[in-house]
């Protein structure tokens, strides 16, 4: 023990006025060191959240600057969502969104139950299936497009390879019934390893007995399969659906690269056409209104998400 | 020897499982190893069909390797006229693989500096985001804050707001204090988007460490602040170390902001690698060099993160 | 199902919360499916309906 007279008066005086002697309370401590991020998310995140639902209800334009905003109250969300061609946009979305959780639960899954086998250097081939995930979206939408191209794409070769199609007869990102498939390949490709990383950690908080006594119980494997394992996943794969919903729901980066919207509108996903709306159309006040739609939905999700979170926290 | 146990799956099982996972783990590292090898490429044998794919081949599927897509990557050029290349010799490796297209170098690209944008950026943001967050993470680790649950909500779902949604205020916020544009600006901006991951993150690997040794060191007579730093954070030290690999990444690949805030001082490199231009098109050799040298830093990272890479992106939901 | 109704009245956190879930994620269906458009146009004042209930009911007690 160290006997510093700052030490002795502290222990010879009582516990709260002890703490302020040897430096500050636990309580000025956890605000001083939370503070900052608060302040920062305030700043950079919440004050211009605010500021967008305010615009929402005006006219503004960003490129003119002379201009004054009108209020026109809620006229900016109504036509929003009474427009067609939105609604088009958000179905794009939609197939976008279904597929890609369709594809990467369905794969992701049965790797991870494969990898679950426990096989020799199961956890060298994991690490190589996880790296396309780690890379930047928008440099993997680069470099697929080039994989893409007809005529020279590596793609359009494989396919023809197997299949004797003519590689030039088809381009996976020039057709209007091909284009909304491309993306869905390419997120595959990238987000497969999400799933399967959150579906290995289910697997593995599955104790060993359980199974041990449905064998003595005589279940078979299938039965086990689907009373013991599905159910227990669950939760996890609740948490990696909601997870690749909320984001691909705002993807943006991937697949501005790979089709920029295109060809026509049928790639266009919901934040395309909203950077469309504001950055390059520069109707601010309307796509505020735009933006603020989409983040409440996204913020519903959150929260699911959140609740979701906790449920697995727990085991 | 064996331990036997029923749960144990056969060897054929295991068999069976290693070929599929090891098809697919093949099948998913094509499209990257193509983009490696297309670097090494000129630029009529990255566009050739069918495809070349067989190193220093004389065959049809052939294509000797060159370092012209990196030459491009780092340089400008332009053509000249016969009697000036008659008069200047080449004088480096680099001069040489530009003459055959009759062009000299006249001086650096964009890239390398648009490469150290990413690096700035994505350090500061790191920085701050790690620093700022061990703060935060270790006080709703330890201490009662009011309404603690609803703060870390509220700071996990500033990192789900769409980006394109929030970008139209910050724009134009940014243009009013002067920040679009500059490293610092976007620093912050990163910041701001890492800190949840941070927090969440480092909350989760604090929470594990146990508070035993922490009221030693009070006991002790250190104060709050000393057991944090000299009792706390040199166990937290493989999280943060992890955190802040996390955080690194996520800085580096991000593109929306970067392509709507940045035009030239402080673009990093996603926005930038796109646009690459060759002769007649886009230079794809260049192109996929640049590609290469952007993502092995992540590929590395990832290798070495793979222990923690679960927690990572579940934000320290599942620990394994 | 006698228990959820019940949770309801008592305003407990679980039932309320599941009540909430249900709402927003009927809204994100709204949002963007093909069908019919007057729910695409419903769509947002349900998501916030739901989400701003969400957010109020996960303050009571459990």
């Amino acid at each position: 023990m160290s006997d510093r007279t700052i030490d002795r008066v502290a222990a010879a005086t009582p516990p709260p006025v002890a703490r302020k002697i040897r430096g500050l309370s636990d309580r000025a401590i956890a605000w001083i060191f939370v503070a900052p991020t608060i302040f920062l998310l305030l700043a950079i995140n919440i004050f211009p959240l605010i500021w967008t639902i305010r615009l929402s209800f005006t006219n503004y334009r960003a490129n003119r600057l002379t201009r004054e905003p009108e209020f026109i109250g809620l006229r900016n969300y109504e036509r929003i969502l009474t427009d067609s061609d939105i609604w088009l946009n958000m179905q794009a979305t939609a197939h976008f969104l279904f597929w890609t959780i369709f594809f990467q639960v369905l794969i992701g899954f049965t790797l991870a139950w494969l990898i679950n086998k426990k096989f020799k250097g199961n956890d060298l081939w994991t690490t190589i299936i996880v790296l396309p995930m780690m890379l930047s979206p928008a440099v993997v939408g680069n470099f697929w497009k080039f994989l893409y191209q007809p005529q020279i794409g590596l793609f359009n070769y494989i396919v023809s390879f197997f299949t004797g199609k003519d590689p030039s007869s088809f381009e996976m990102l020039g057709q209007v019934n091909l284009a909304p498939w491309s993306i869905v390949i390419v997120d595959t490709w990238m987000w497969t390893p999400f799933v399967m990383l959150i579906c290995l950690a289910g697997l593995r908080s599955i104790p060993d007995y359980i199974y041990e006594a449905a064998e003595i119980d005589r279940a078979s494997k299938l039965r086990q399969f689907f009373t013991i394992t599905i159910p227990m996943v669950l939760p996890f794969l609740m948490l990696a659906v909601l997870f690749r919903g909320i984001e691909n729901f705002k993807m943006f980066d991937l697949v501005v690269q790979l089709t920029g919207g295109g060809p026509g509108s049928v790639t266009e996903l919901t934040s395309i056409n909203l950077k469309r709306e504001a950055f390059e159309k520069w109707r601010t006040g309307y796509a505020s209104a735009y933006a603020i739609i989409l983040f409440v939905t996204v913020f519903g999700l959150a929260s699911i998400y959140v609740k979701a979170l906790n449920k697995v926290k727990e085991r | 020897m064996s331990s036997f146990s029923i749960t144990e799956p056969s060897n054929r099982t295991k068999w069976f499982a290693g070929t599929l996972v090891i098809l697919y783990a093949v099948i998913t590292m094509i499209p990257l190893v193509w983009i490696a090898i297309t670097g090494f490429k000129s630029p009529a044998d990255a566009i050739a069909y069918p495809p070349k794919y067989i190193v220093g081949s004389e065959s049809e599927a052939g294509f000797q390797p060159t370092l012209e897509g990196y030459v491009n990557l780092f340089t400008t050029r332009t053509r000249q006229t016969q009697d000036f290349l008659d008069a200047n010799p080449p004088e480096t490796w680099a001069d040489e693989i530009v003459r055959q297209y009759d062009m000299v170098i006249v001086g650096p690209s964009k890239f390398g500096e648009r490469f150290m944008n990413s690096v700035i950026i994505g350090f500061g943001s790191t920085f701050l985001s790690v620093f700022l967050g061990t703060l935060a993470a270790y006080a709703f680790s330890r201490f009662k804050i009011p309404l603690a649950d609803d703060l870390l909500f509220f700071i996990l779902s500033t990192r789900m707001m769409p980006p394109i949604a929030v970008a139209i205020p910050i724009f134009l916020m940014y243009r009013q204090l002067n920040l679009s544009d500059t490293h610092l600006g976007m620093i912050l901006l990163y910041t701001a988007v890492n800190i949840s991951l941070a927090v969440w993150l480092l909350k989760s690997f604090i929470d594990g460490i146990p508070t035993e040794y922490e009221e030693a060191a009070l006991i002790d007579g250190y104060t709050r602040f000393q057991a944090f730093y000299k009792v706390v954070l040199p166990q937290a030290a493989t999280g943060i170390a992890s955190t802040a690999i996390f955080c690194l990444i996520f800085s580096w690949n991000e593109y929306a902001f970067a392509v709507l805030l940045t035009t030239a001082n402080a673009q990093t490199a996603p926005p930038f690698i796109p646009t690459i231009i060759g002769i007649g098109g886009l230079d794809w050799p260049a192109i996929a060099a640049g590609v290469t040298l952007f993502l092995l830093p992540v590929m590395v990272f990832t290798i070495l993160l793979r222990k923690h890479l679960l927690r990572g992106i579940t934000f320290g939901a599942v620990r394994k | 199902m006698s228990n959820f109704i019940n949770g309801l009245l008592r305003l407990r956190r679980g039932p309320w919360e599941m009540l909430a879930t249900i709402i927003i994620a009927v809204g994100v269906f709204m949002l963007m499916q093909p069908f019919v458009i007057w729910a695409f146009t419903y769509s947002f004042i349900t998501t916030l309906v739901g989400t701003v209930m969400f957010i109020i009911v996960s303050h009571f007690p459990e």
